[in-house]
């Protein structure tokens, strides 16, 4: 009985500390690195308080660094004015949640609307909606198909990524003189479009050098998946030369694999340009010599010319007296030489 | 292996009336009667596994060549199969007891995103391991309490467990990928023993614990009979609703476990990972011949059909043909094993026998 | 279930005397008759040619492989086939004939013959030779042990078998139903013993289920609920909704779906298994109510029941079955002397052996119960049991019996009341087992059996953690001490305890589950409806283990719907009724007719059923 008893003590007092103990791990403050425009009045007028705009902002439930690094972008973005007030409301697991949740923002009738969508498609009629009940809508990155659904598009250039990093590798390649290399691909999750136009720009970047991806194994943005597909990958090209991973999230987990098998004849080239890769570039102690841009800044700058254009304002380096209707990011190609300069902008 | 399996079926398809020899007969039919099930099951994944290797060397014999090559592959295929090998465990053992975990993924998620926080981190690598395997056993025992005393059908208890487990992973990692400092956890994934990964020795350590555990011992014999019959469990004075708890507690370590060994590999934890792991072990014990009711199944065929898929994804991998090709027989598999499941071995000759005469 | 007595009032009220029957063939008794004239023109010669010939014609013979001692001789005795026109007002002209299957056969036509059928499992031969002819018109009694082939015979004709050998005529064609939908169409309905009903549907929808009348893929539900109903009324049963969900029906209420199902299929000869089993006494009594106005319209039906006063009491021919082989065909249902039912079935000539009690010393009570309830199911139960006493409790299914049992064995939360074992509460099973209760549920398979596992993991189900070391079980010792007690229970078949327990017989099954608590040392053993589903011989097997048990000093609290059951094997009878414990005494100062007539508070006095 006694015996019992001490050991229930003994299991709830281990029970006891292990809670303790657990609560106390969640406490988490990652180092949150957000890309902010602080421009000045000196340097720029039009950061000089004005018309107070409200900005609706909606953009899917982050299961991602990129995503995540959106929305902490945009809110710090707003934060930095004073006449900016920010409502965001998170758009949920999919398309349809996204719609409701933008609908009961569209209600409020914010000035301008930013957002980015599950889906351009699926919420092409959001789009529509707001922009005839007076709400200029800032599309961000995912592309509504109508022209009429959107103000202002601001996206990144997944096609352009894909050339960016097959023309890095083709040059490398070429300028190392191997004449029929190994080239292997770790995209993201297969199904999405943005995934198949990496691919297809990574394609045809090579062909112009007459080089072909050797095998490519997709992997789900997550550095578990990543390290999956790595390994898989690994396994089956015994030898190679250069690898593409479309993003450095997951990239985490294709240099783990890369470091448990202890490969080091390739190098290899990442995609969106966190901080961790822009890092490791700069470090130049891993296979990973490049990374080319996807950057979540978009997410900064769509707020900025929100504002504008709430406030009726233009580019102040452009003519024009309006912001622009689109705006496509280029991919540009951070290594080593130029990694310092990108630093403030890895997520 | 494969002539075995061949020759096995052979005397059974001559008509059975003719009785055969005693001996040669008592031999025949214990393969054919249902205790042999197990073996026949398993026999027939050592098949399948034999003809993907096969396939496998008929397709890249310039890398079956190498038998450097050939013996990392294997390490390869056991690796990529540790941490869903010892989720699948778990499974087997809930399922064998009547359940389900849906949750097993998430749990997974939880684990090992709490074991990475910075705060987590800095208690070392002790403190991450005992971390990841106290809120695995923990999130379990949440399952098994609902179900067991809420009266939660596994299914919906375990499927809400999914959906909330991951969302406190998103919460506690504040969406970003936690990336692990902890150089001893992560040189787990790359470190080896006498030339083995010890990743391999988790699994075959988990496995023949989970062995020993439903075969030799009173949690186990408790989990076939609360899983074959609750009532006559209950009314056999066995405390059904404590097991249940207990199952899905120790479904919890196996996912606590197989956090580490994802973080590990990963050298990092975030909320999406460890995606559709529920999915894959569920079908690995099916494959396994462990029957989706209860009461019956088998470790040993969970593992093989774990790797049944490990090794499918790896001969995918080295003939770099598409993921999608790959779900499509992955799928194709899950549906023969349960086919041949439900035919009855003798039913299924009988088929044979019919179509061929 | 025990020698029928022809003087029972309950009885002999609603059946003829043997040999009163034949003679009233023709004749219809005055009374709420239709008038003879019609039923003569619509019967015409089928009633008055065909059925003395029938009646006359020997039982056709089986092989004299299958029949070591000869057939019965049929001559002189009434055929049984005819007492259904005579006892009911209905007749097969007064039925619309429902179209679409022309060749309707005349009471009394042998409908279904079978020649010689043999089916084959691995290792079992269930069917070995059997023959059996149905009539139109007729109660065809199947009698045997478990395991002679009932359950086959009846799947082969389902559909859901096929035989290996031999021939089945069906209305004079060659019959060989490839599957149930098949046999349905041909027109056979089988009512199994568990009932094949979809609780969350409807009456109607259970009827017509898989031949759901549509349209355009529209199910038409008025169309469907209108003929329920006519099928329900000519069940005699038209108060039940077509509208109410199965699930709110009491067992017997399924059991008229399951049979409005067989109708809605125009259904010309239904078999049904042991439809009684879960039915109470004056529920039986409409289901032969409603057997006899089927049969009286031509619709044949084969019944299976262990209860021979059943078969008496409805039946007309028996057909014997042993070990896969017709042993006796054709046998008068009434008149045939029990003696000559059970040896056809067993090969002995006594139907039940209670062994000889010695009296227990009267010592201090093992199990004291007092006051024990459970609102809507007993109220203020008190009873005792001795080491060493059987202790039987008498009564109906539905008068809280089991409940009692359970709540003992604290597999229910009693509302008030205590149950002490050797002074300890009990409140929990798992305090019950510890205390040494023990308890053999009432339904076996689904209570009490794991059905894949080994016979001796069912035997150790409660006692494995004790040959257990450590947590690491021990099945050497487990195997030892299961293949001991198999012995001493005389376990059939001998020897190998690593079996399956599906493959034994329902009474070895339950001699594996009282071997369980032998071999946890129980010393109370609580056994409900210890012998259904057990057959004649291996009835007379348990009782006997019961005695010994008690001879070792294990205290016994049985529960059994049959009176002769409590009386021949317990020390002590107690009645329950409507949740209450209504009388006590000694067994030896009482007998069967006051323990039934307490049982069923006088509604077997009353003569027929309202």
């Amino acid at each position: 009985m006694s015996n019992l008893s001490r050991r229930r003590i003994l299991f709830g007092s281990a029970a006891v500390g292990a809670g303790a103990l657990l609560t106390a791990c969640t406490s988490n403050t990652p180092q949150e690195n957000t890309q902010v425009n602080t421009n000045n009045e000196e340097a720029n007028p039009n950061a000089a308080p004005g018309q107070k705009v409200v900005i609706g902002f909606s953009a899917p439930a982050a299961d991602h660094g990129w995503i995540a690094a959106i929305t902490n972008n945009a809110k710090a973005q707003a934060g930095a004015y004073s006449d900016v007030e920010l409502r965001a409301v998170e758009a949920g697991a999919d398309a349809a949640t996204q719609r409701a949740a933008l609908a009961t923002l569209i209600a409020q009738k914010p000035t301008v609307l930013v957002m980015l969508p599950h889906d351009g498609k699926e919420l092409n009629a959001v789009g529509l909606e707001a922009m005839r009940a007076g709400i200029p809508v800032v599309n961000l990155d995912r592309a509504f198909p109508d022209r009429a659904a959107y103000r202002l598009q601001i996206k990144g250039d997944n096609f352009g990524m894909g050339i960016a990093a097959g023309t890095y590798i083709g040059q490398q390649l070429k300028s190392k003189g191997v004449s029929n290399p190994v080239i292997g691909e770790i995209p993201g999750i297969d199904s999405l479009e943005l995934t198949q136009e990496r691919s297809k720009g990574f394609a045809e970047a090579l062909a112009t050098f007459g080089f072909k991806v050797a095998n490519r194994r997709p992997a789900d943005f997550t550095a578990d998946g990543g390290q999956r597909a790595a390994t898989d990958l690994l396994q089956a090209l015994p030898k190679m030369d250069a690898l593409w991973n479309h993003d450095d999230d997951q990239g985490i987990g294709v240099l783990a694999a890369v470091n448990q098998t202890n490969r080091k004849e390739f190098f290899m080239v990442g995609g969106a340009g966190s901080k961790a890769a822009i890092d490791a570039i700069t470090a130049d102690n891993s296979v990973l010599k490049a990374t080319v841009t996807y950057s979540p800044s978009m997410a900064s700058s769509a707020i900025s010319l929100a504002r504008l254009i709430g406030q009726n304002k233009g580019m102040s380096d452009l003519v024009e007296l309006q912001v622009p209707k689109e705006i496509t990011l280029a991919s540009e190609t951070i290594t080593k030489e130029n990694a310092a300069k990108y630093a403030k902008l890895g997520f | 292996m494969t002539d075995q399996t061949t020759k096995a079926s052979l005397p059974a398809q001559s008509p059975p009336v003719e009785a055969p020899p005693a001996q040669a007969r008592a031999r025949g039919n214990w393969f054919k009667s249902d205790g042999a099930e197990p073996l026949r099951r398993n026999l027939g994944l050592i098949g399948v596994l034999v003809v993907l290797v096969i396939i496998g060397a008929a397709t890249r014999p310039e890398l079956y060549g190498d038998a450097t090559w050939v013996k990392n592959n294997t390490f390869t295929i056991l690796q990529q199969a540790s941490a869903i090998g010892v989720v699948t465990v778990g499974m087997t053992f809930v399922i064998i007891g009547g359940g389900i975990d849906l949750s097993v993924g998430a749990i997974i998620a939880v684990a090992g995103v709490w074991s990475t926080t910075l705060a987590t981190q800095s208690y070392g690598t002790a403190g991450m391991i005992f971390t990841a395997l106290v809120v695995g056993v923990v999130v379990g025992l949440i399952n098994g309490v609902l179900i067991s005393y809420g009266r939660l059908v596994p299914f919906i208890a375990t499927l809400a467990m999914m959906v909330a487990a991951r969302g406190v992973a998103a919460q506690i990692s504040g969406k970003q990928t936690q990336v692990s400092a902890n150089t001893t956890i992560n040189s787990i994934a790359s470190t080896r023993w006498l030339g083995i990964p010890v990743l391999v020795y988790i699994l075959a350590l988990v496995v023949a614990a989970g062995w020993v555990l439903l075969n030799r011992t009173t949690f186990g014999r408790r989990t076939v009979a609360v899983g074959g019959n609750p009532e006559a469990a209950r009314l056999a004075g066995i405390n059904v609703k404590f097991h249940t708890l207990l199952l899905y507690a120790l479904s919890g370590l196996c996912c606590g476990i197989a956090a580490i060994m994802l973080t590990s590999q990963a050298t990092s934890a975030q909320a999406a990972m460890a995606n559709l792991y529920e999915l894959d072990a569920i079908a690995a014990a099916i494959i396994g011949g462990t029957l989706l009711s209860g009461g019956r199944g088998t470790i040993i065929g969970a593992l093989f059909g774990v790797l049944v898929f490990s090794t499918i994804t790896n001969l995918f991998a080295i003939n770099n043909l598409s993921t999608e090709a790959q779900n499509m027989v992955k799928g194709a598999i899950i549906v023969a094993a349960v086919l041949v499941q439900q035919f009855r071995y003798k039913s299924l000759t009988q088929l044979l026998g019919r179509s061929s005469s | 279930m025990t020698t029928p007595d022809p003087a029972r009032p309950g009885r002999s009220a609603d059946s003829p005397a043997p040999g009163s029957a034949g003679a009233a063939i023709p004749e219809q008794p005055a009374g709420d008759r239709p008038p003879p004239t019609e039923r003569r023109a619509s019967e015409g010669h089928s009633a008055s040619a065909d059925r003395p010939a029938a009646r006359d014609e020997p039982a056709p013979a089986p092989e004299g492989r299958h029949a070591p001692e000869g057939q019965p001789a049929p001559e002189g005795q009434p055929a049984a086939g005819d007492r259904p026109a005579t006892e009911d007002g209905h007749t097969p002209g007064e039925q619309p004939a429902p179209e679409g299957k022309p060749d309707r056969p005349n009471l009394g036509d042998v409908v279904l013959r079978l020649d010689g059928v043999v089916k084959t499992f691995p290792g079992v031969r269930a069917l070995d030779g059997v023959q059996l002819e149905v009539r139109a018109g007729e109660v065809h009694c199947l009698l045997g042990q478990n395991g002679a082939g009932k359950s086959t015979l009846i799947k082969v004709l389902a559909g859901v078998h096929r035989a290996d050998e031999g021939s089945i005529t069906w209305l004079g064609q060659p019959f060989a139903p490839a599957s149930p939908q098949a046999a349905m169409r041909a027109g056979i309905a089988t009512i199994y013993q568990e009932l094949d009903l979809v609780d969350d549907l409807s009456v109607a929808e259970n009827a017509f289920l898989g031949h759901e009348e549509s349209r355009a893929g529209f199910l038409r539900r008025r169309s469907t609920a209108y003929r329920t109903r006519q099928i329900l009324a000519r069940l005699g049963h038209d108060h039940i909704s077509p509208r109410r969900l199965v699930r709110s029906l009491p067992a017997a209420g399924k059991q008229i779906v399951s049979m409005a199902r067989a109708l809605s299929h125009d259904a010309r000869l239904i078999v049904m298994d042991e439809p009684s089993a879960v039915l109470a006494h004056d529920e039986v009594r409409n289901l032969f109510r409603i057997i006899r106005e089927l049969t009286a319209q031509g619709i044949a039906v084969i019944y299976i029941s262990h209860r021979l006063e059943e078969i008496r009491d409805i039946g007309d021919r028996v057909t014997v079955l042993k070990d896969g082989r017709t042993t006796a065909a054709n046998l008068p249902a009434r008149s045939t002397p029990t003696r000559e039912l059970v040896s056809r079935m067993t090969g002995r000539t006594i139907e039940y052996v209670f062994p000889p009690r010695a009296s227990t010393a009267a010592t201090e009570p093992l199990l004291q119960v007092e006051g024990l309830t459970r609102e809507g199911e007993f109220a203020d139960a008190s009873l005792s049991v001795r080491a060493g006493e059987i202790v039987g409790i008498a009564g109906l299914v539905g008068s809280g019996r089991s409940e009692l049992l359970e709540t003992i064995f604290g597999a229910r939360r009693a509302d008030r009341g205590t149950v002490t074992l050797n002074g300890k509460r009990i409140t929990s099973i798992g305090g019950a087992v510890r205390a040494g209760m023990g308890m053999a549920p009432e339904e076996r398979k689904s209570q009490a059996l794991l059905l894949d596992e080994p016979i001796y993991r069912n035997m150790t189900l409660s006692s494995f953690a004790g040959y257990a070391r450590g947590g690491f079980t021990d099945t050497g010792k487990e195997r030892a001490a299961a293949a001991e007690t198999a012995a001493a229970l005389e376990l059939r078949p001998r020897g190998d305890v690593n079996r399956p327990i599906r493959t034994l017989s329902g009474g070895n099954q339950q001699k594996v589950v009282v071997g369980r608590w032998l071999l946890g040392g129980t010393k109370l053993l609580l056994l409900d409806e210890p012998t259904r589903g057990v057959d004649v011989g291996a009835r007379a097997e348990l009782y006997q283990v019961i005695h010994d048990l008690a001879a070792r000093g294990v205290g016994v609290l049985m529960v059994s719907s049959e009176v002769p059951e409590v009386l021949g094997l317990a020390d002590r009878v107690l009645v329950m009724r409507e949740g209450h414990l209504i009388h006590e005494a000694p067994a030896s100062e009482i007998d069967e007719a006051t323990v039934l007539d307490l049982v069923m508070a006088g509604s077997l006095m009353e003569g027929e059923p309202a």
